[in-house]
């Protein structure tokens, strides 16, 4: 390009036209957006009228907020069973099938097949599973004799049975430490098996700390997606009961519902400020900053 | 690994095995669950949850089709999605083409910026994109839906299609320049025709999002006319209490795009996975 340039003459109406779509899209939909709840979490503000200014007033309030805080507490819950539970899950059966056992293709493509299933079919399907009627008591009646539970229903089971749900379908970490296992070099691995070290030994020596980094990146995201959780939650428990399973995100949304639309942005601000900057704060810290490893949610 | 079957390598074997099938059960098991409930009487249902049907209910997916205005919320989401998939692909991959053939100072710090809004939790813009779509007059319409869609899925959009294009040769570009491609030839006739394949990946990755996506949906539609399927079997199920087999019927109906789309251009999705990580 930079050889051919003085034939091409730089473009630039072109060069701006191109990127004038994505760019208002970007405005519009990410920054305004960012500025607008951190303006509006300073003001009180119903939706409706003038926007006043009262200072953190919003920000004492949330944390002096009981709700909040059992949100904030769950979210807790989220994100240590995503990045400790979920995530070396993953980690263990990439481990697996990077050795390429029989049929490693098809598992991998089965175990990402929820990941392309929509939050409320899902939901569905496990709020029928843990019905009191249903499929999962009936296994567990039959094999150990168990009562049925209100797995949904009872405050001390309700988030443990929405985050299996959630922690089981391992596939996109999975898929991400598959590709990084795959990219390291057979020849660490020939070497140690002519020093006789066992597959277990190898792995233990030679995959875990070649996977450190994609597995750091890893837990700090999925940990971020404990954060922001929302969706199976409210759809499966609404939040509930008693607020047993409720989240930031679901809280966000109960008081944007309320019309307590200021109160609802100091939630988003809390969202934002620990579903981001967390992240890039563990991530500059483990000293991995692998540009793109994100999220949609 | 090949000749020591001691014990230890034994248990560890069907350890292994163990925990392959167990994650392949809860990943499939629930779906054909769902499945053959679907084909079952509501009878059949109550009496134990498991079990054949004596007769396969197909009745109960024209049940579903008729009670749930399903074929409406369908065709929306259909234009939703496709609209959201179209708009996407077309604005990213113009952008797409100066972050990664153009050179000029900033062109990184835009790519950053853009590519970093896939950090932010979108649903803590629960508040301003509803105040965005009520102020501009767009709520309750499919434009809405069809314009956050788009929105949400241009930083990974961004992502895909510029790692994409960058590896593209130079020389082809090169080659085209000297036989008198100007900037937009460059666009239409080199880069975006070579770039097919990275465009179907950011493309399908923008379906799945926007086939299944719930919170916004709800959040800015009210009404049939503009309501997408994934809120038909939420919110619409009360027209079933009764009648499961038929809303299992309705949820297989809104599975079937997704994971037919995925089972073709699986290969497709994990390697754009690959490429960097992204959550579909």
């Amino acid at each position: 390009m930079q050889a051919t340039g003085t034939q091409n003459r730089t473009n630039w109406a072109g060069r701006i036209l191109f990127l004038l779509p994505v760019s208002l899209f970007f405005f519009f939909f990410f920054i305004y957006p960012f500025f607008f709840t951190l303006f509006t979490s300073f003001t009180s503000w119903r939706g409706i009228g003038a926007m006043k200014f009262n200072g953190i007033a919003n920000y004492i309030k949330l944390a002096s907020d009981p709700t909040f805080r059992k949100a904030l507490g769950n979210n807790l819950i989220w994100a240590l069973c995503q990045g400790f539970i979920q995530v070396p899950l993953a980690c263990l059966v990439a481990i697996i099938l990077v050795r390429k056992p029989k049929g490693w293709r098809f598992l991998r493509t089965a175990y990402y097949l929820p990941n392309v299933i929509s939050t409320v079919a899902l939901a569905m399907v496990w709020v029928a599973i843990y019905n009191v009627n249903g499929p999962l008591n009936a296994i567990l009646g039959k094999l150990f004799g168990m009562e049925s539970k209100n797995w949904l229903g009872n405050p001390d089971t309700a988030i443990f049975a929405v985050i299996f749900q959630t922690v089981i379908y391992i596939g996109y970490f999975m898929i991400v430490l598959l590709a990084s296992a795959m990219n390291i070099s057979r020849s660490l691995y020939e070497a140690a098996e002519i020093d006789g070290a066992s597959t277990f030994q190898q792995e233990l020596h030679i995959t875990l700390p070649m996977l450190r980094g994609t597995l750091v990146t890893t837990m700090t995201l999925a940990m971020a997606y404990g954060m922001r959780h929302f969706e199976s939650t409210f759809l499966m428990t609404g939040g509930g009961p008693a607020y047993a399973t409720t989240t930031m995100g679901i809280d966000l949304y109960l008081k944007m519902d309320a019309l307590r639309y200021s109160e609802a942005s100091t939630a988003g601000v809390f969202l934002i400020l620990l579903g981001t900057v967390v992240i890039t704060l563990l991530r500059k810290l483990f000293g991995k900053s692998d540009p793109m490893s994100e999220m949609a949610q | 690994m090949q000749s020591k079957r001691t014990p230890l390598w034994v248990v560890s074997n069907i350890m292994k095995w163990i925990l392959l099938s167990t994650l392949l059960a809860l990943a499939i098991l629930p779906l054909v669950w769902l499945f053959i409930s679907s084909l079952r009487t509501n009878l059949e249902l109550q009496i134990s949850p498991f079990g054949w049907p004596e007769k396969f209910q197909w009745v109960n997916y024209s049940k579903a089709l008729h009670m749930a205005n399903l074929p409406r919320l369908l065709l929306n989401s259909v234009i939703v999605a496709a609209m959201a998939v179209i708009v996407n692909t077309l604005v990213t991959s113009m952008a797409a083409f100066i972050l990664s053939r153009e050179h000029f100072k900033g062109r990184d710090v835009i790519y950053t910026i853009l590519t970093a809004g896939v950090l932010v939790p979108v649903i803590s813009f629960m508040v301003p994109y509803f105040s965005l779509i009520t102020k501009t007059g767009l709520y309750n319409t499919l434009t809405a839906l069809i314009f956050v869609y788009t929105a949400v899925n241009i930083p990974v959009s961004i992502f895909l299609v510029t790692a994409f294009m960058k590896s593209i040769p130079k020389e082809l570009e090169e080659a085209a320049i000297i036989d008198g491609c100007g900037f937009f030839k460059r666009f239409s006739k080199i880069i975006l025709p070579l770039s097919r394949s990275g465009l179907v990946t950011a493309a399908t990755f923008c379906f799945i999002y926007s086939w299944n996506e719930f919170l916004m949906a709800m959040l800015l539609t009210s009404s049939v006319e503009s309501r997408t399927i994934q809120l038909g079997i939420k919110f619409f199920s009360s027209q079933f209490i009764t009648d499961y087999s038929s809303m299992y019927a309705a949820v297989i109906i809104t599975i079937i795009p997704s994971v037919g789309g995925y089972i073709f251009l699986h290969d497709k999705i994990i390697g754009g996975l690959t490429a960097g990580g992204v959550k579909g």
